[in-house]
């Protein structure tokens, strides 16, 4: 075991750091910085000219798509020196790293592994310059956790592709130029194998996006209908009936992404401030015997998803491939989305009731918003109940279920 | 960066598996539980042969040199075992006397632990279990040329092995460390009735035991950071054998799960048996990261008492899950004396609370980072 980073390691380091200290947007405080008040949607958008110079300054160093290969654009950076990025923009509180989100984290990837030449000039530039963003369509009303019995359908018709079909819970939605897609092309071959992953423009003819609004008042995703949209078969990604391999794929990569620990070790020092400056029975919450408790559990398990997810990173360093390990950590994380919310108002007692914009708000609203989006990455990505079933099934080789 | 085992380590991980599962197989643990011998001698020559006594004891010693984290491979294969064996607490003490003793100390008995012809152990806590430095009450009282040492000392890990106590004494207002034969006159070892047979430990009493001021290992009154340090070194150590031990048990009741059928199925395919063993999953890796990363920090660490409680706390809730989960997925069988479930179960429930318990260890996580 070795903690300590190469001499040309510690150098990235200083240059990131450099780097953040003249283009992060929310250096020199703000509230975002001082971790008193998310980013939420609203805020974001109105920041967006600020957020689009740097993805413009990453782009100029090679840091969006930092581990891409250089061939389609990307860094072709180390993974190492990705972590390194990673934890210092956190520190920092910077932006995420690259503005096309669900573009950077699962459809590139997916691009770049499955899809043609043709296919990666057209789409991944747009995707690391933040041009194009990216929306994800697997989930139905009649399918969930159950994706592969998806009804969506795709019928060839010369060089196109004609859908019609609705898909729901689709983030993003009504911000994106492109949707991948996952259809059935044959009804007729065994549920896994009659699936076809396109990528569909938003604007094409006979697409309908109708935004729904989550428990937390914000809009953050939208049903989608497909009446009769056509598009041609050279936006199909991968092979016709591959889509479930383009897809688990996809959602290993989401799945790691939402493992990550930078947000949480973040969350943490906000929740100790929290807990130095206010009072629960006449001291100061940080004294009382029981939030010291609840606090250093957390502590201990963010802590471990650090730990665990370096861990995975040296095994992929040691050229072994991650699949269903990072599953652990998802879960561990959907423990403690729950878990920081409900102790962040237990904290602030009375005052836990108070939202965004009250008279005596703590934090602008920051803890309540956690308290009612935590359904995001507990649900989002598959539920923690799916997560047990993919570890009993595929890390101790229990019988599946269904 | 790298955080993963060598493979120099996962070479003696295997070797430690080879022998402890054919040396050591379960129904041997089991007599070793039974038996009256305070250590199973025969075992002990055998590793003593492979040179796990010597592992972290420097090489001008006899020793092999390596660190605590090869040491933590062992203790984890160990804790799959249930192997019973003063392998660790021996370690604990080598490492104390590396790190407080003279120069002759460590030769007088350095040498003779890396063989396997020394025993020693430390014998810290007392009727209190309190694990701070106020937790040293025994009396050293000076008598001209030597230290007179009175007072009781309780969980003393396999003292009835044990050749040599290292004891904790109160003089000059601190905490001084004192060698101590352990069949020295006034020197009284009383075996303690464990909830975990795997396991040994004793009340040892001292009255008026006489120790020349030469077995004084560290200054006078100055031995507790050093000897909290090396505790928490031992800390480290069984929180990995829990986190092998756990993983015994989540493989014991996984195995069942997958042939017990009832309802025309095996068991593993209801979510209430499969999900309940896929979270002990979780709380197995979770604690090994944690336990892996202290045994680095303990050896390279300014102040690794974060690191060490972490792992602590979060291997007994590995361990106390998978011992309780690895009882009930297995029924009625589960509660016999037959199924090896309780033992886990047991030991389990008997390493909560050593070296702290998960609360202490939780609050003393926020005191170490200023809070
Ligand atoms: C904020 C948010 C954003 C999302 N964004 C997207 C997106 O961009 N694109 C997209 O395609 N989807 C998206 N989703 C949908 C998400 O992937 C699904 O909600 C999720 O997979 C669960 O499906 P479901 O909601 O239909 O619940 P269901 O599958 O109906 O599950 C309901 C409950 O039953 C349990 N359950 C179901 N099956 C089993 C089983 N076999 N064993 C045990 N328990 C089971 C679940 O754990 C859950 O508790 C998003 C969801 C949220 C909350």
């Amino acid at each position: 075991m070795d903690f300590s980073f190469s001499e040309r390691e510690e150098a990235f380091r200083r240059e990131v750091r450099e780097f953040l200290a003249a283009n992060n947007p929310n250096r020199g405080g703000g509230a975002a910085a001082r971790g008193e008040g998310e980013d939420d949607l609203e805020s974001a958008m109105d920041r967006l000219p600020k957020l689009l110079a740097w993805n413009q300054a990453l782009v100029e160093k090679g840091w969006v798509g930092f581990h891409w290969p250089r061939e389609v654009g990307g860094g072709g950076g180390g993974l190492i020196e990705q972590m390194i990025l990673k934890q210092e923009s956190g520190k920092a509180r910077a932006p995420m790293l690259g503005l096309s989100y669900m573009g950077l984290a699962w459809v590139g990837p997916g691009i770049i592994k499955y899809g043609t030449e043709q296919q990666k000039r057209r789409f991944i530039p747009a995707i690391l310059e933040a041009r194009e963003h990216w929306c994800t369509g697997y989930s139905e009303p009649g399918s969930g956790s159950d994706l592969a019995s998806l009804r969506c359908s795709a019928v060839r018709d010369g060089d196109h592709y004609v859908i019609s079909g609705q898909k729901t819970w689709t983030s993003l939605a009504m911000w994106s130029q492109w949707m991948i897609l996952l259809v059935r092309t044959d009804p007729a071959a065994p549920k896994h194998r009659g699936i076809t992953c396109l990528l569909v423009p938003m604007d094409a003819a006979g697409v309908e996006v109708r935004p729904i609004k989550a428990m937390n008042g914000e809009t953050p995703f939208a049903e989608v209908f497909f009446n009769d949209v056509r598009v041609p078969v050279e936006n199909r990604l991968g092979a016709e009936g591959q889509g479930w391999d383009v897809t688990k794929h996809a959602l290993a990569n989401e799945r790691s992404s939402i493992a990550e620990v930078t947000a949480m070790v973040n969350h943490l020092d906000d929740l100790e401030r929290l807990a130095k400056k206010c009072k629960s029975n006449g001291r100061a919450a940080i004294e009382d015997p029981l939030v010291r408790q609840r606090l250093a559990r957390m502590k201990t398990m963010v802590e471990a998803m650090r730990l665990t997810g370096l861990r995975f990173l040296t095994k992929q360093l040691r050229g072994d491939e991650i699949g269903a390990e990072t599953s652990v950590n998802k879960l561990l994380r959907a423990e403690l989305e729950v878990e920081i919310g409900r102790l962040a108002l237990d904290i602030e007692g009375r005052y836990g009731a108070l939202v965004k914009g009250s008279p005596g708000a703590i934090d602008n609203g920051k803890w309540q918003r956690q308290a009612l989006t935590w359904p995001s990455y507990v649900i989002g990505g598959g539920t923690p109940n799916i997560q047990r079933n993919v570890i009993a099934e595929r890390l101790l080789g229990l019988p599946h279920d269904v | 960066m790298d955080f993963g085992f060598s493979a120099d380590q996962e070479q003696l991980r295997a070797q430690v598996r080879r022998f402890l599962d054919s040396e050591c197989p379960m129904d041997r643990v089991r007599q070793i539980m039974a038996a009256k011998e305070p250590h199973d001698r025969g075992l002990w020559s055998k590793i003593a042969e492979l040179g796990w006594p010597a592992l972290t004891i420097a090489e001008p010693y006899g020793g092999l040199g390596l660190a605590w984290e090869d040491l933590v491979v062992i203790a984890e294969e160990m804790g799959r075992s249930l192997f019973p064996s003063p392998l660790l607490a021996g370690a604990v003490a080598a490492r104390v006397i590396a790190q407080m003793g003279s120069e002759g100390q460590q030769a007088r008995w350095l040498p003779q632990a890396a063989s396997g012809d020394l025993i020693a152990t430390l014998a810290v806590l007392e009727e209190s279990d309190d694990l701070s430095a106020a937790g040293v009450q025994l009396v050293a009282e000076t008598n001209g040329e030597q230290v007179l040492l009175s007072g009781r000392k309780m969980f003393v890990a396999h003292a009835q092995a044990a050749d040599l106590l290292l004891v904790a004494a109160r003089e000059h207002g601190g905490v001084s460390l004192f060698a101590v034969p352990a069949h020295a006159a006034g020197v009284t070892v009383t075996p303690l009735r464990l909830i975990d047979r795997s396991q040994r430990a004793a009340m040892v009493a001292l009255e008026a035991v006489a120790v020349d001021h030469a077995d004084r290992i560290g200054a006078p009154g100055a031995a507790w950071p050093d000897l909290a340090g090396a505790m928490d070194a031992g800390t480290v150590a069984l929180a990995a054998e829990m986190v092998g031990a756990a993983d015994a048990a989540l493989r014991l009741a996984v195995e069942y799960a997958k042939v017990r059928k009832q309802f025309g199925q095996p068991i593993g395919r209801f979510q209430g048996v499969k999900h309940r063993l896929a979270e002990i999953l979780v709380d197995i890796e979770s604690s090994r990261s944690l336990v892996y990363f202290a045994s680095w920090a303990v050896d390279h660490q300014q102040d690794p008492r974060a690191a060490v409680s972490m792992a602590k706390a979060y291997a007994s809730q590995a361990l106390d899950r998978a011992g309780e989960e690895g009882i009930q997925v297995h029924g009625a069988i589960g509660f016999t004396w037959e199924c090896d479930a309780h033992l886990y179960y047991k030991h389990g429930r008997y390493c909560r609370n050593l070296g702290g318990s998960p609360e202490y260890h939780h609050e003393r996580l926020l005191v170490a980072q200023g809070l």
